[in-house]
Parts: C-alpha cells; sequence; structure tokens
C-alpha cells in the first residue's frame, strides 16, 4: 500500500483494528463467511436399484454428499441368501452382496466427485474394499476417494449391536484401514470415533464426551504400538480421527459440549502425543441429531425438535459439524418416506444458505456464561477419561462392563425422570391432547411401506453373480484372506481382491470368523446373578420333579434368539431361571435362523421353544418356526415368544401358533416360570399342585 | 423300551447296520473341549461332503434343582453341513458330569444313523471308565498348566486315553505343559509297545485342527468292534441303575453275567424284559419270611 498518502493509511489502520475487534469482516473487508457443511440425509432400503434412484433424487434436490444405510444382514457379515438374513433383508437399509451390487448402488454417481458415508461396522473393512474396488474397475482415482467407514466397534459392543469379532481382532481391523488409507486414499476417514450411541443409550453430555475420547485415545495408543508409522505419519493419522455425534434438544448445552469437545481433543493430544501440527489437532465431527428424543405421539413436534438440534452443532463456528445428517419427522414410526427426507433437507438447505449463520466468526467467544459451561463439561469429562484410560483403556473397560453399568444407569434415571414429569416431553408427559393429525391421514398413514419385489431382485442378483463368477479365483482370494488374518499382515489389499474376485458379504465375514471367532458380551450365561430363591422356587421345583415323572424326562427347553440385532441378556436370563426352577435347558445362542431354532428343538427333543425376538421380526419368524416345526413333524413342541413385541399382535401371534407371548412389562422371572410350567402341566394333564384342593 | 426295539428291528429289516465308530473326547471343565469340538467337527464335514456326524455332548446337571443349562450348542454353526450333522445335549443327571443315564442308548441309535460319533463329556475321576467303554478312542483334553496333569496322573486317568490333545497351545506355557505332559507319559505308561499320540491343537487360532481332524477321519478306516460289543458294559450298568447291588449279585450269580444274558435273550431290549422278569419271579418265589 505504498501509494496511500499518510492520512489514508492511518484511516485505514483505524478500519483495520476495529474490524481486528468485532471480527466482522475480513481484510477485503468481506463478511467472514463459511463453508456449509455437508449436507446429507441417512438413506437406502430394498434393494440396491431402490438405493441407488434415491440417492440421485436426493443429490438433485441439492444434497451434498451420501450417508449410505445398509441392512443388518450386511452390517452383520450375512449374504441375502443365509437363511437367517430372509427376514431382514432390505429393512432398514440397503442389502449388499457382492461388487455388482456395489456398482448398481452408485451407477450414475462419480465417486472422485462424492463425499460417502458409510454407516457400517462389523464388515467395515469389506465395505470399504468394495467401494475401492468399484473406483478402479471404473478407472477412477482411488487417492480422490472422500468419505468415512463408520467403523466403530467400541459403540457397538456398548450399544449397537452389530459387532462380529472379539475386540482385539476388531481394533487390529481398524487400525489396518487407518494404515491402508493414510496414504492410500488420504482424504478418506478409515473411521468415525461414535458418541452418538452413548447418547441414545443414556449417555450425560460429560459421559459421552469422555467415553467417545478415550475411545480415540485407545485407538491412536494402538496405533502407536503397531509402529507401522513413522513419526510423521502418525501425525497425520492423529488428523484422520474423525467423530460421529450425537445433538440433543437441550441445545445450549449440547453446543457447549461440541465446544469442550474441540478443547479437550486439542490438549489430549499435545499432552498424550505431543502433535505439533495444529491442523492435525482440529476435531472434526458430523453429526446426526438425536433420535432418541423422537416421540411417537404428535409426531409432528419432532420437525421442531429436529430444528433445535441442529441449531446445537451449527451456531458455533469453531465447533462447528462437517456434516450433517437430519432425521425425519416420523423416524420413531418407521424408515421416511422421500417426501420426508426432502423436508428434512429443506431445513438444512434454509439454514445454511437463506440465514446469515455462515456469514460471522465464533458467536460465543468471550461469553462468560458459555466458558463456565464448558469448562464444567471438560472437568467432568477429564476425570472419566483418566479412569477409564487407568483401567488400560476402552477394552478392558467394556470388558469389566464399566461402561455399559454407567450407561445403564444414566438412562434408567432419565426414564425415571421422564415418568415422574421432572423432565418434560411434550405430548408425551405434558399437553398430551391434540387434535388429529392432517400428516398422518393420508392413505399411507404417514408411513413407509417397503416394496417386497426389490428384495427378491436381490437374492436373484446374488445367484446370478454366483454363477458367472470363477470359482476358483474365488476360492484362491478368500485363502489369501485368511492367510493375511493368520499371518497379522494386513487384509485390506487381500479383501480388495475378495471384491474384484465377486466374493459375497457371507463369505467374506464366514472365511474371518473362522479365523477370529466370534464376539460373545460380557454378559454370558455363565456370570447371570438372580437372587431367586425362597418358597415359590421350591414349589416349581416339585411342579418339575411331578411333570419329569409324568413325561419319563425331564421337561426340555431350547431358548434362542432369532434375528440379528445382538442383544441376549433376555434370552440368558431365561435360560438361567428355567435351569434354577429345574428345566434341561439348551441355550443355543444369538443371530440365529428359524430353521436353526427348529433343527435346535427337533434334535435336541424339546418340550418348549422359548424365542426371544427384538428386531421386530417376530411375526414373520414365529411363522418361520411354526411352520418349520409342521414340516419336521414335530408341531408338538409349544413355542413361546419373549421381546418388544406391540399387543396389537398378540392376536397374530396366537393364531399363527405361539402359545405364550412376554413383553419387557412381564419382568417377573417367576411369573414367567410358573406360566411355562402350567403349561406343560395342562398339557401333559398333570395336576398342578394344590389345584384340586383350591377348586 | 418297546419302542427301541421296533426301531432296532426296522433297521436289521432294511439291513442298516450299527457300525459307526465311536469317538470320546474328555477333558476337565475349561480345556475348551466344546470349541474344539466345533471346530473338528466343520473341519472334518467341510473336507468329506458325505461323512455324517453325531455329536453327543453330556453335561452336568445341577445338584439343586435337577436343572441344567447345556450352552455347547452356540458352538456349532455349520454353514454347509445339510443335514450330514445331528447335535443331541444330554444332561448328565449327576453334578459331576460323566456319562448321562440314556447316553449309550442315545450313541447306539446314531450308531445307525451316521458314519461318526463324537460322545463330548466332562472327565472327572469315574466318568473317563465309562467313556472308555462306550468309546472306540478316546481323547483325553488338557489345557496349558492347567495343573491337570498332576491330577489325571493320580487319579490313574492317565491310562485311559488313546491320545492327548493339548488344546489352546496358542497360549505361552504350552511348550512347558508339553514337556510336562510327555515325561509323566514316559512313567505313567511303561507298558504302551508305540508312543501314545499328543496332539497339539488352538480352537482359537485353528492350529493343529486339520491334524487330529485328519487322525479322527483315519479311524473310520480301521477295524472296530462297533457298538453292539459295548453292550454288556452298558447293560451291567442299567441293572445296578434299576435293581442296585441286588440286581448286580442276580445278574452275576444267577445269570451267568450280562454277556451270556445278551447272547441268551438274543439282544439289548428282549435281555432287559427277561431280567426284569426272572429277577420279580424270583423275588416272589422266596420262602416267606426271607424278606423283611
Amino acid at each position: 500500500m505504498l501509494w496511500l498518502d499518510a492520512g489514508q493509511a492511518a484511516y485505514r489502520r483505524d478500519v483495520t483494528e476495529q474490524r481486528a475487534v468485532h471480527r466482522l469482516y475480513d481484510a477485503d473487508g468481506e463478511p467472514t463467511r463459511d463453508k456449509p457443511w455437508i449436507i446429507r440425509t441417512y438413506a437406502g432400503h430394498s434393494s440396491p436399484k431402490a438405493s441407488n434412484e434415491l440417492y440421485r433424487k436426493n443429490l438433485a434436490a441439492g444434497q451434498t454428499g451420501l450417508s449410505i444405510a445398509f441392512d443388518l444382514p450386511t452390517q452383520c457379515g450375512y449374504s441375502s441368501d443365509d437363511p437367517i438374513a430372509g427376514p431382514e433383508i432390505g429393512k432398514v437399509g440397503v442389502p449388499i452382496n457382492t461388487l455388482d451390487d456395489m456398482e448398481f448402488l452408485f451407477e450414475g454417481i462419480p465417486l472422485e466427485q462424492m463425499n460417502t458415508s458409510m454407516t457400517i461396522n462389523g464388515t467395515a473393512m469389506w465395505l470399504l474394499a468394495l467401494y475401492v474396488a468399484v473406483a478402479r474397475e471404473r478407472g477412477e482415482d482411488v487417492t480422490k476417494l472422500t468419505g468415512t467407514t463408520q467403523n466403530d466397534l467400541v459403540k457397538e459392543y456398548l450399544a449397537r449391536g452389530t459387532y462380529i469379532y472379539p475386540p482385539t481382532e476388531s481394533m487390529r481391523i481398524i487400525a489396518e484401514m487407518y494404515e491402508f488409507c493414510l496414504d492410500a486414499m488420504p482424504k478418506w476417514n478409515a473411521s468415525n470415533i461414535c458418541s452418538y450411541h452413548l447418547q441414545e443409550a443414556g449417555a450425560t453430555p460429560a459421559q459421552e464426551l469422555a467415553f467417545a475420547l478415550a475411545n480415540a485415545l485407545s485407538l491412536l495408543d494402538l496405533l502407536e504400538q503397531r509402529g507401522h508409522f513413522t513419526p510423521e505419519q502418525f501425525e497425520r493419522a492423529v488428523g484422520r480421527i474423525s467423530f460421529f455425534v450425537n445433538a440433543g434438544i437441550r441445545f445450549v448445552e449440547e453446543m457447549s459440549k461440541m465446544r469442550a469437545f474441540v478443547e479437550l481433543w486439542d490438549e489430549l493430544l499435545v499432552e498424550r502425543y505431543g502433535v505439533q501440527d495444529e491442523k492435525y489437532r482440529r476435531f472434526r465431527y458430523g453429526v446426526q441429531v438425536n433420535s432418541l428424543g423422537l416421540t411417537e405421539t404428535q409426531p409432528e413436534n419432532n420437525a421442531w425438535r429436529i430444528l433445535l438440534e441442529a441449531l446445537g452443532v451449527t451456531l458455533s463456528r469453531n465447533a462447528r459439524c462437517r456434516a450433517l445428517q437430519l432425521p425425519a419427522w416420523n423416524e420413531a414410526m418407521s424408515l421416511p418416506r422421500p417426501w420426508d427426507q426432502q423436508w428434512s433437507l429443506r431445513l438444512q438447505q434454509i439454514l445454511a444458505y437463506e440465514t446469515d449463520l455462515l456469514e460471522y466468526p465464533d458467536i460465543f467467544d468471550g461469553s462468560p456464561v458459555i466458558e463456565a459451561k464448558v469448562a464444567e463439561l471438560k472437568a467432568g469429562a477429564r476425570e472419566e477419561v483418566d479412569r477409564i484410560m487407568e483401567m488400560g483403556g476402552v477394552i478392558p473397560a467394556i470388558e469389566s462392563g464399566y461402561m455399559k453399568s454407567s450407561l445403564v444407569r444414566s438412562m434408567s434415571e432419565r426414564v425415571s425422570r421422564i415418568n415422574t414429569g421432572d423432565q418434560i416431553v411434550v405430548g408425551v408427559n405434558r399437553w398430551t391432547e391434540s387434535l388429529p393429525s392432517p400428516l398422518l391421514s393420508g392413505e399411507d398413514r404417514g408411513i413407509f411401506k417397503l416394496d417386497e419385489s426389490a428384495i427378491r431382485d436381490t437374492v436373484e442378483h446374488l445367484e446370478a453373480t454366483k454363477a458367472r463368477r470363477d470359482p476358483d479365483r474365488v476360492a484362491r482370494a478368500l485363502d489369501a484372506l485368511q492367510q493375511a488374518a493368520r499371518d497379522g499382515t494386513s487384509m485390506m489389499e487381500p479383501s480388495i481382491e475378495c471384491a474384484l474376485a465377486r466374493v459375497t458379504t457371507g463369505e467374506w465375514a464366514g472365511a474371518l470368523r473362522e479365523v477370529f471367532g466370534e464376539y460373545r458380551p460380557a454378559t454370558g450365561v455363565e456370570g447371570q446373578q438372580l437372587n431367586l430363591s425362597g418358597d415359590r422356587v421350591d414349589a416349581l421345583r416339585a411342579r418339575l420333579d411331578a411333570l419329569t415323572d409324568a413325561l419319563g424326562h425331564r421337561p426340555r427347553l431350547v431358548v434362542g434368539k432369532p434375528g440379528l440385532d445382538g442383544h441376549s441378556n433376555g434370552a440368558e436370563v431365561i435360560a438361567v431361571s428355567a435351569r434354577h426352577v429345574g428345566f434341561d435347558v439348551i441355550y443355543s445362542g444369538i443371530r440365529l435362523s428359524a430353521e436353526e431354532i427348529v433343527t435346535s428343538a427337533v434334535e435336541e427333543g424339546a418340550d418348549v421353544i422359548g424365542a426371544s425376538v427384538l428386531s421386530g421380526s417376530h411375526v414373520a419368524l414365529a411363522e418361520q418356526i411354526v411352520d418349520g416345526l409342521r414340516a419336521n413333524g414335530a408341531g408338538h413342541i409349544r413355542v413361546v415368544l419373549g421381546g418388544i413385541v406391540p399387543e396389537s399382535d398378540f392376536e397374530k401371534l396366537h393364531a399363527i401358533g405361539v402359545r405364550q407371548v412376554y413383553t419387557p412389562a412381564n419382568y417377573q422371572l417367576l411369573d414367567i416360570m410358573d406360566a411355562i410350567v402350567g403349561m406343560l402341566e395342562s398339557d401333559a394333564e398333570v395336576p398342578p399342585p394344590g389345584g384340586a384342593v383350591a377348586s | 423300551m418297546e419302542q427301541r426295539q421296533q426301531v432296532v428291528k426296522a433297521f436289521a429289516a432294511r439291513g442298516v447296520e450299527p457300525d459307526a465308530i465311536v469317538l470320546g473326547v474328555t477333558g476337565t471343565p475349561g480345556s475348551g473341549k466344546s470349541s474344539l469340538v466345533a471346530r473338528l467337527t466343520t473341519h472334518l464335514l467341510d473336507h468329506d461332503h458325505s461323512l455324517r456326524i453325531g455329536v453327543v455332548a453330556v453335561d452336568p446337571s445341577s445338584h439343586l434343582s435337577g436343572g441344567s443349562l447345556l450352552g455347547d450348542r452356540t458352538r456349532l454353526r455349520p454353514s454347509a453341513s445339510s443335514g450330514r450333522l445331528f447335535f443331541r445335549s444330554q444332561a448328565s443327571a449327576t453334578e459331576l458330569g460323566g456319562l448321562g443315564p440314556s447316553s449309550f442308548q442315545v450313541c447306539r441309535l446314531l450308531a445307525y444313523l451316521v458314519d461318526m460319533v463324537l460322545v463330548e463329556t466332562v472327565g472327572v475321576g469315574q466318568s473317563e471308565a465309562d467313556v472308555r467303554h462306550l468309546a472306540d478312542q478316546v481323547y483325553l483334553v488338557l489345557q496349558p498348566l492347567g495343573g491337570d496333569e498332576v491330577q489325571f496322573l493320580k487319579a490313574g486317568i492317565i491310562e485311559v486315553p488313546h491320545a492327548f490333545v493339548l488344546n489352546k497351545c496358542d497360549e505361552p506355557q504350552a511348550q512347558q505343559s508339553l514337556h510336562h505332559l510327555q515325561s509323566s507319559l514316559w512313567l505313567a505308561r511303561p507298558f504302551d509297545t508305540e508312543p501314545v499320540p499328543v496332539f497339539q491343537t488352538s480352537a482359537k487360532t485353528g492350529q493343529g485342527i486339520g491334524e487330529l481332524a485328519e487322525a479322527m477321519a483315519a479311524t473310520l478306516h480301521g477295524a472296530h468292534p462297533g457298538i453292539v460289543g459295548r453292550e454288556p458294559y452298558f447293560f451291567e450298568r442299567w441293572v445296578k441303575d434299576e435293581w442296585g447291588r441286588v440286581g448286580t449279585a442276580y445278574l452275576e450269580r444267577s445269570l451267568g453275567g450280562s454277556a451270556d444274558c445278551l447272547v441268551r435273550s438274543g439282544g439289548f431290549e428282549a435281555a432287559q424284559r427277561d431280567f426284569h422278569d426272572r429277577l420279580v419271579a424270583s423275588l416272589t418265589r422266596a420262602p416267606v419270611g426271607a424278606h423283611p
């Protein structure tokens, strides 16, 4: 500015200082406009083709990234032709069996230009391999691929339930993906440290901060210990750690939580690893706002909740999310319809492009209230991080049950606050009266219905791919994968070769199951303490002895859990109680197909099957079990069912032939035992004890 | 008993022989038998597409309630066995384990239906003897430095098995335990003409599973006495369970032992019925005043 005269220069200096104080404008006098976050919608259903159409429509409507929802079989490592997959194909996301499906899914979508987030965990390495293979077959530049594989198994063990392998092996898979991506896909987030699901499982903001940060530190510790990175590479790897966060309705606290995350992450990286470069210490995160707080009653109110929750993660520029996905107003009722997703998308667009939100620097800097709130959250979180790291990191803290029991405690406190009305939920425990909603009165009653024919197409495509592929190449690829798994060398390239060879999701996961085994959570049947004793137990034991004499054998109960969610607690508690009162119990495990339960019951000569179903597929599974028993000439085996079953389905289940149904309302274990024993007594015409006297 | 006899007759009428080989897998709780059996079964079925296997897994019953919790099934998820695997859990009806009262009968039936029966039991004391009488080959599963080596020596059990399996060989103390076992064998089984095989396996990593499975598969081609040859011992056991010492004494003194009995009656069920009738008759014919 040498040509300016002195007066002009002084004036200019004044303006610059003023601008520095208010920081409203940049050096050129322009508003310091922030780039909008990546705008996404979590989507996928039925089949790769149906999902591809949906993605293209969403992108045309102004979405700037994709967020892929996979179905449960894909998440748990089963192909669509596995009997266990049957009732779940295409339900909560898109099924992906082979590279051909993946190519369908991204047809017409250039990968180099897309930012793709995949909610995938147990099979994350496989889905990443498929994504890379699509790019390689199309001749796209793999180093340009941008996106995220969720790939956080810690929260799967704690809350979400789609884990496959034991913790050590799962952490190894995550580490190998970081090692692969660092140079081969430098813009890819190999995993997302998730605090999202912790909040859904009841975590307080301090717990959410602490558990997520401890998880990230444990992962970095592992990457450091493995020693595959030079110090320079390690520092870059630190910069690749990203987070996936929840935002609840208390949006001022949530915004403060995000600021606490940013500050703590920066501090911890300096303290623990001495990370020099500031840009690698930046807290990068994506968000899905809270689903837990969305209500089934007066669901239209959820639209406002979603808006307020979005504010919590966008208001503070220094702690603003990099990517945002909003649920739809009717998510508590069903999967969203395309229109519902569009409505949520428009909310993001109004916030990002219509309001002045992005024009300012951080609007909370210097606020004493926010600073105090952030400091409080940080102090609570630090204490908890230290406790977990002293235990040896997150894996020991999971295996000892410490983290799980903390979450269960917080969750039960939350539920009791809502029950007592201390925590107001509009439309649920206050102002519950409502005019009829026109949003729910349409032909579809506001609910999305899946196209069943799309699901059949998926299975047909799988068969066609299997018929076309080269079986020798498949066998060689799977052998190489298992060899790498055993040797401890990277499984990433062998997985990509599997993808190219048209190996299926079930084959890839199965090959590693053979080497690594499958994880079973610590709350196993062996550890249960139920404190059941007293006269009622004695009476039940006497009745079982009488039944044993009458039947000529001790009554045999097969307990199993069909469906793909990993929550085994209910089934285990029933198994232990039944043994305690004198049944011979055959515990056949979790994630079973209806066919496997039928086989167990027939081979084991069961008197009763006790099936626990939490996945919502109870009607379909009950039909398959009862039909299967009849087909095997075992229609005499009684079926009782427990789980999350709405009362409106009771009649349907009884009509199918289910003898008894138990829901979380039946929490008295001895009442359940009493009813099962009573059923056997009446079938065998054994009088219940004292029955004759009483009547 | 009637039904059982009909089943046996039906098999005989079709010319089906009970010629499966019976292999016993035994060991202390925690030695990893169940996972090992699951691995072996999967390996065997994958490598021989006509092989049929029956697994009988026996676990202890609760002393208090009489009930049991049988969880071995959870370890097995055969994908492609398509009806070639039959799995039956059994409660031992005693707290210590060993064979259940009907284990022999289950194996006898399975011997008609499959090529190989695997009997998995918790091995403590007396039950080894039972398994030896039921199985053509007994495999004793040990874990590194579980201290079992010494216990088994004391109980004299080291003399029973046809082969040892040192499981969890991926654990650090495995080599030491192997030496310990080999030196114990030298002392405890001086009359072996050939060294007893010791297999090292890990159900966790899959190490050694192939060799052990192949050794098991090889027994299919060797000569074995068949389940019929096992009947005398279990007939005697049945007599003891049903009639106690009076029954055993009557079997030995008046009927010339179980082998004779079985031959005379022409089959297990017939012998059971004959024994029942004769014993009851002998008791009712006893002179007045002979019993209180």
